[in-house]
């Protein structure tokens, strides 16, 4: 008996999936899968909803805050166009950036049966834990910065990423560093993240003949990183590369200011925020960073944005902003080409998603087949601290 | 490579982390002797001490302002003293709100336990609601941290390092000599011994336990400035010190002071040591094996020596 509940559910979750696949190509077959719900599409005054996942809370909320109000934006000034025949709503999911909240706030989203698109997860980890959830439901998604190397090829059937993954970032970043140091210590922070970084900077490091050292501090259970920082100076490495987050990038920042370390001190996207600099103060000086990402305070294209955002958030845009600006548009470009085209389904709105050609402020934002941005495509910006402030040093491939 | 000065400045990195682990290790077995359970609650009265220092030290000295040295000495005191009282005012209340009402009612200990959760998940979320969630807020910086006070060769201790072990030592000196010559020293053994009998001989237990809270949320509110100071501070902070802390304690021999100390400092010797051996050369085992290690010496100990390394019972510490 108590397999009963558990059978009906398969069933259910089959019969769904059978559904969903049969109206993803049927433009009249509205709302047979029972999952479109909110799918009265000829009703000017239809309200969609764009669902954000992401950190919200806790550690690393910084991150999250920078994308759902980029997504926030896309959102108001979609509200503002009448010509586009129906009305956006933001749904927040707060999944603290950690695997383990993540299928909570996924369900949240799958429940609201309005939601034709998802923005997020922010970080990997998340994104490993429900990106099969949300493909199996039909549910697009269109991710603004979770930048593991491995998410696209985990069948996630409606997997979309608006920037270059770590496969693409980490080796553009040891090419960078192979020209600087000789021995470079990598140190993973043991997250999906700092682990695909970790290894994508290290095997591309080994290829340019560059000597490696790999050692790891986990960043939920390292308080003190004075042991790690002592190891890191005891290596005689004259680089660092920190795969983690920015919060305890300045504990470790800190601790390597305290040992001394006077090599180069590099890490990726992860670190790349406010919370690193206002938490490492002095001590995350001269730190550089290189990131898939657009400085929406340079990039020429995102002029308008950075007003807009600065005006309706009093801040300015940050690490990530502009990306999840551009995810948000594109469902919305989505779901407005799958009204175009007849019938607002979630598999409708992932079908248009997947074939769009949407100039964005970050890049002409195109996905190949496996949900990432080309090969090639997407510029590997580096960054640095310089006076309390992340600057641009450009393209990395062309940085000093 | 120098093997040996690279154990030193390990070992330095150890007394230092040892250190704070040892205050705070000695709150929970204070009340481990008079009380005979375990306040899960003193992390947050460690946490509670850092951001109590905060408002004070951030009151009286700007970020990147440099006092001279008599300045310095004057704010790390006022960092420890008020740290301390904040401390030792949430412990207080703690033992008011948390603890004295069950007992008072005779409550089973498991009770004791969960109401020690409930109060705990209750202050972290208490000072994130008033401060902030971030989890990297710094104490202002007005003196330089990082100046070498003993440099012998490439072996030296940084001034913060001294800080926290000259403070950490004399506090524990205190404490020491608090515990085995003064009359509430006398009661808090004559409690942790026998209760009933101290009751009888005319000591008040209520009084008794309360000053033992209170010392001990002490301790460990001025480990919470130190710790601050050092590192980081945020309204989740004491979880994992307070989980080492508490296995510090039952390392050392929970209910012995001394105990405490040296179960301490060892076990901040363990960790910032045996993961980065051989010291010359990094990638042996690596610091991700910092709490496996930790706790595999604890287990250790334990197999061997079932009370800890000193033994149980704060009557017969002094």
């Amino acid at each position: 008996m108590r397999t009963r509940p558990l059978a009906k559910l398969a069933a259910v979750g089959v019969i769904g999936a059978l559904a969903l696949t049969g109206c993803g190509s049927s433009k009249d077959d509205n709302g047979s899968g029972g999952l479109s719900g909110g799918g009265g599409s000829k009703d000017s005054n239809a309200t969609y909803t764009i669902a954000f996942e992401g950190p919200l809370s806790g550690d690393n909320q910084q991150l999250g805050i920078n994308e759902v109000n980029g997504v926030q934006l896309a959102i108001d000034q979609a509200n503002k166009d009448t010509s586009l025949g129906f009305k956006l709503k933001l749904l927040k999911a707060d999944d603290g950036g950690v695997p383990e909240k993540a299928p909570a706030a996924a369900a949240q989203v799958l429940q609201d049966s309005t939601v034709m698109g998802v923005v997020g997860p922010s970080f990997s980890g998340a994104s490993q834990a429900v990106g099969k959830k949300y493909g199996d439901a039909g549910l697009t998604i269109v991710n603004p910065s979770a930048s593991n190397g491995e998410l696209q090829d985990q069948g996630f059937k409606t997997w979309h990423r608006v920037m270059p993954n770590d496969f693409a970032e980490g080796p553009a970043a040891a090419d960078w560093l192979a020209k600087k140091a000789k021995k470079v210590i990598v140190v993973s922070d043991k997250s999906a993240y700092g682990d695909g970084v970790a290894k994508a900077v290290s095997d591309e490091l080994k290829k340019k003949g560059v000597s490696v050292i790999n050692q790891a501090a986990d960043q939920t259970t390292t308080k003190d990183y004075g042991p790690i920082a002592q190891t890191v100076k005891q290596s005689g490495a004259d680089a660092l590369f920190y795969a983690g987050y920015d919060a305890q990038g300045a504990q470790f920042a800190k601790a390597l200011k305290s040992v001394g370390y006077n090599g180069i001190r590099m890490s990726g996207n992860g670190v790349k925020s406010d919370v690193f600099v206002q938490g490492a103060k002095a001590d995350g000086e001269g730190w550089y960073m290189s990131c898939g990402c657009q400085d929406a305070t340079v990039a020429p294209a995102a002029k308008d944005f950075a007003s807009a955002y600065q005006a309706m958030f009093n801040t300015p845009p940050s690490t990530y902003s502009p990306e999840a600006f551009d995810a948000a548009n594109i469902v919305i470009q989505a779901i407005k080409t799958a009204k175009e085209s007849g019938t607002v389904t979630r598999q409708a709105v992932n079908d248009a998603v997947s074939k769009i050609d949407y100039k964005g402020i970050t890049a002409d934002i195109k996905f190949a087949a496996n949900g990432d941005l080309p090969p090639g495509e997407g510029t590997v910006n580096l960054f640095q601290v310089k006076g309390g402030k992340i600057v641009s040093l450009g393209d990395i491939t062309q940085a000093p | 490579m120098h093997p040996v000065q690279d154990f030193l400045n390990f070992l330095i990195l150890g007394l230092t982390r040892g250190s704070l682990y040892a205050l705070i290790a000695l709150g929970y077995t204070l009340v481990y002797g008079v009380l005979q359970l375990i306040n899960f609650a003193h992390s947050e009265v460690f946490m509670s001490g850092a951001f109590g220092s905060y408002l004070v030290v951030n009151s009286v000295v700007e970020d990147g302002s440099r006092p001279p040295w008599y300045g310095v000495l004057a704010v790390i005191i006022l960092g420890l003293t008020s740290g301390g009282l904040v401390g030792a005012g949430v412990a207080w209340c703690l033992e008011r709100v948390a603890y004295r009402p069950l007992r008072r009612r005779g409550a089973p200990k498991l009770a004791f336990l969960i109401s020690a959760i409930g109060a705990s998940f209750f202050l972290s979320q208490l000072f994130g609601k008033l401060f902030n969630r971030l989890n990297n807020n710094n104490f202002p910086s007005f003196f330089d941290q990082n100046k070498h006070v003993v440099q012998i060769g490439g072996v030296y201790i940084t001034l913060m390092q001294a800080i926290i072990m000259v403070s950490a030592l004399i506090m524990m000196v205190f404490l020491d000599s608090l515990v085995s010559r003064t009359k509430l020293g006398r009661s808090i053994r004559a409690v942790a011994e026998d209760a009933p009998t101290a009751a009888l001989m005319g000591v008040n237990i209520d009084k008794t336990i309360s000053r033992t809270f209170v010392i001990g949320g002490f301790l460990g509110g001025a480990a919470g400035y130190l710790y601050g100071s050092a590192l980081f501070f945020s309204n989740t902070m004491g979880f994992i010190p307070g989980v080492k802390a508490f296995a510090a304690a039952v390392l050392g021999g929970i209910g012995n002071i001394r105990g405490a100390m040296l179960g301490g400092l060892l076990l901040g010797v363990v960790e910032a040591t045996v993961p980065t051996a051989p010291w010359y050369k990094p990638g042996w085992i690596g610091i991700e094996w910092t709490d496996v290690v930790a706790f595999l010496v604890l287990v250790l100990v334990l197999v061997v020596r079932p009370t800890g390394i000193l033994g149980e019972r704060l009557g017969r510490a002094a």
